[in-house]
């Protein structure tokens, strides 16, 4: 219907989404075999991990912070189609054209939002100006010793410790690294927003949106019905 | 008039094609700037703990996960040959044996257009060959596959307990009545169409099939026992005192893992429609014996991160959206808007009946337009307090909101379950219409039921966990 699912065409381009592919299928696995494993865990031998629920948690919000750039990538994500699909071509375009500027200022605005809101805790800067950032901010108070509540450091805390707390000691894995994916998964999105745009301004793409969840499904049935 | 402008602008963005993610989260961005003081930090605060913050929704991906791994083809078929050997000799008995898989599936995934999908393209094309109407089969379908959010396990129900703090295994038990309910429903209408248009039945193929259909479909159906028992609780067998009564030991979120663990290992070891012991169509898949090694390559076989994948995918849209309306929630709640609407309403006089059909109609209208889930997220909490002070159940009202997005789903012109009916059938959207508006009927009688006589969706719940206690 709308929308095109344009296959990466160069080697890179099926690399980089098979790394994507992967990684979103990686992290919901992580997250089913980490909750099972505590229902496990309970019931044979009345113990837990500790750590298990907090995990899970910041894994659900990596799998969708990141996948929502991918979302964009390959028009997944879901909307109305029936004004668009049902006004000239003409029209069309240019209101596919505003939508898609539109959801430029959501990038940008929610990318100005997840630095601000990352940077203490990454020892960083936040940006001043309230809508367009308009510097860095030196007052920002460095929150870099702020950790998790339960969740062990595997590897690297002496790393940690030097790098970002000044030395002092990290029990638990400190905050910046899970919310590490709202800039990164943000800033990816507004990457691929602006990619989708300029393909839609060459004319390579049509929509922003599909309007069911089930559409590639239903394109792989579809055979079964067709009148001959 | 704050307000207005707001809905306004969600409203103006969706209509013109943007997503409807970024519809929610841009005007509520833009309200924020233009009439608050909250920070652009606080906004992205919230979409990252729509999902760290929200044990509840957790059951979301998994939910999604176990549907994956059962839409795998296989299950969808022994469903349906199980209803038809149950219900198939009956007059129009392939369409009521439709009815019955769809009712099944449901019980298995969470989400109707994945039902119409699965159920649908087995049934409609096997319809047609015996003689049915393309148009009657297409209307069946898509009318019995808006069942997937009623019964549960829903993701629509889980969406509803988070936004209103009540429980989920609340709401599935209270969506058990309602679900067979409006299932015998449709069956009866269909049976009386059949009687009266004289439509072809098939054979009764005796006792013997039903036993064997039931057995092949046995592992299949045991999910729906894993999650409603891990839930709710089993009968057990203890050495000590012989039968008893076990109690629910997990939470929805642990059942819904449990579950996909579940459907992940039947769909590969047991059916092996998928993963190293798949042959391809036709050919018998190998045995465990043939094949050993796969007890390990089958958790990371291309087919598993296949289903991995594409339940992510689904996870991520979903999510998408259910994040960016908690944002516009947390918008309307620090303006006070449900108060101020729940004032409002009161200060008019508005009894319950009266808001009943209110809350019917508004969820009418948005859910042409919007993704049920999200719609949920948003007027949720607007008509909950109202509903409390009115002294309606919270687990009634979430029943009545579910079925509304039912019927929403089947209303022209953008109900969802038309869209896809339409495309799984490869008939017009219009043709679609027409061919559901008979049963569309029944569902409109059905939501008039369930909206005034409480005690269907509150019967089970109550019986079993004991009245709803409300804490404002």
């Amino acid at each position: 219907m709308s929308g095109t699912q344009d296959a990466p065409s160069s080697r890179f381009g099926r690399f980089i989404s098979h790394i994507e592919e992967t990684f979103i299928a990686t992290l919901l696995g992580l997250m089913v075999m980490v909750t099972f494993a505590n229902v496990v865990l309970r019931y044979a031998f009345g113990s837990s991990l500790l750590w298990g629920l907090e995990v899970v948690l910041i894994l659900f919000a990596w799998l969708v912070l990141f996948g929502i750039s991918y979302g964009f990538k390959i028009t997944a994500h879901l909307g109305v189609d029936a004004i668009i699909n049902m006004v000239g071509s003409k029209l069309r375009k240019s209101l596919v054209m505003l939508s898609a500027i539109l959801c430029i200022a959501y990038g940008g605005l929610m990318l100005k939002g997840a630095w601000d809101f990352w940077a203490p805790f990454g020892g960083a800067q936040q940006t001043t100006g309230r809508v367009i950032p308009t510097g860095f901010n030196e007052k920002t108070r460095n929150q870099a010793w702020y950790e998790t509540d339960q969740v062990p450091i595997p590897f690297g805390r002496t790393f940690l410790e030097n790098t970002f707390n000044d030395g002092d000691e990290y029990e638990k894995i400190p905050r910046f690294i899970p919310y590490f994916i709202l800039p990164f998964g943000v800033a990816l999105m507004l990457l691929r927003i602006v990619q989708a745009t300029i393909a839609i301004a060459r004319g390579q793409r049509s929509s922003m949106i599909v309007s069911h969840e089930a559409e590639e499904a239903v394109a792989d049935v579809a055979h079964m019905n067709k009148d001959a | 008039m704050d307000v207005v402008l707001l809905f306004g602008l969600i409203i103006g963005m969706l209509l013109i094609g943007v997503p409807i993610a970024v519809s929610l989260g841009l005007s509520s961005m833009i309200f924020l700037i233009a009439f608050s003081d909250t920070s652009l930090g606080s906004v992205a605060q919230s979409l990252y703990q729509a999902m760290a913050g929200h044990y509840t929704l957790l059951a979301i991906p998994f939910f999604v996960l176990a549907s994956t791994f059962m839409s795998t083809g296989g299950v969808a078929k022994r469903i349906i040959r199980f209803s038809i050997a149950c219900v198939g000799h009956l007059q129009g008995g392939l369409a009521i044996a439709g009815v019955l898989a769809c009712m099944m599936f449901a019980a298995l995934s969470g989400s109707s257009p994945a039902t119409v999908v699965a159920i649908g393209s087995i049934v409609i094309a096997a319809m047609r060959q015996v003689g049915y109407t393309k148009e009657f089969a297409a209307g069946v379908i898509c009318n019995a596959g808006t069942l997937g959010i009623l019964i549960p396990p829903s993701i629509v129900m889980v969406v509803y307990a988070s936004a209103t703090d009540v429980s989920v295994g609340r709401m599935f038990l209270a969506g058990v009545i309602p679900g067979i309910l409006a299932g015998t429903m449709l069956m009866v209408a269909i049976y009386i169409m059949a009687r009266i248009k004289n439509m072809p039945k098939g054979e009764w193929q005796g006792w013997g099939e039903i036993f064997a259909s039931f057995k092949d479909a046995v592992w299949g159906l045991m999910l729906i026992v894993i999650i409603m028992g891990g839930i709710y609780g089993h009968p057990w067998y203890s050495f000590t005192d012989g039968v008893i009564w076990s109690p629910g030991a997990f939470t929805p979120t642990e059942a819904a893992a449990v579950a996909s663990v579940y459907a992940f290992i039947v769909a590969t070891f047991i059916y092996r429609d998928m993963g190293p012991l798949y042959q391809g169509e036709g050919n018998a898949p190998l045995s465990l014996f043939q094949n050993p090694q796969a007890l390990i390559i089958g958790w990371f076989h291309r087919d598993t991160m296949k289903a991995l994948f594409e339940g992510g995918k689904l996870t991520i849209t979903l999510m998408f959206i259910i994040a960016n309306a908690l944002i516009l929630k947390h918008v309307l709640t620090d303006e006070q808007i449900p108060q101020h609407i729940a004032e409002a309403m009161l200060g008019a006089g508005m009894g319950p009946v009266m808001f009943l059909i209110v809350v019917n109609v508004i969820l009418l209208i948005g859910g042409q337009f919007m993704e049920p889930s999200g719609l949920i997220v948003i007027v949720a909490p607007l008509v909950f307090p109202i509903a409390i002070s009115l002294g309606i159940d919270p687990i009634h009202l979430g029943i009545i909101m579910v079925v509304n997005m039912e019927i929403g789903m089947i209303t022209p012109p953008v109900g969802l379950n038309l869209f896809v009916t339409s495309g799984v059938a490869g008939m017009p959207m219009m043709d679609v219409v027409r061919a559901a508006l008979p049963f569309l009927g029944v569902l409109f009688i059905f939501l008039i039921m369930i909206t005034y006589i409480p005690v269907i969706s509150t019967y089970l719940p109550n019986t079993f966990m004991g009245p709803e206690i409300i804490i404002q």
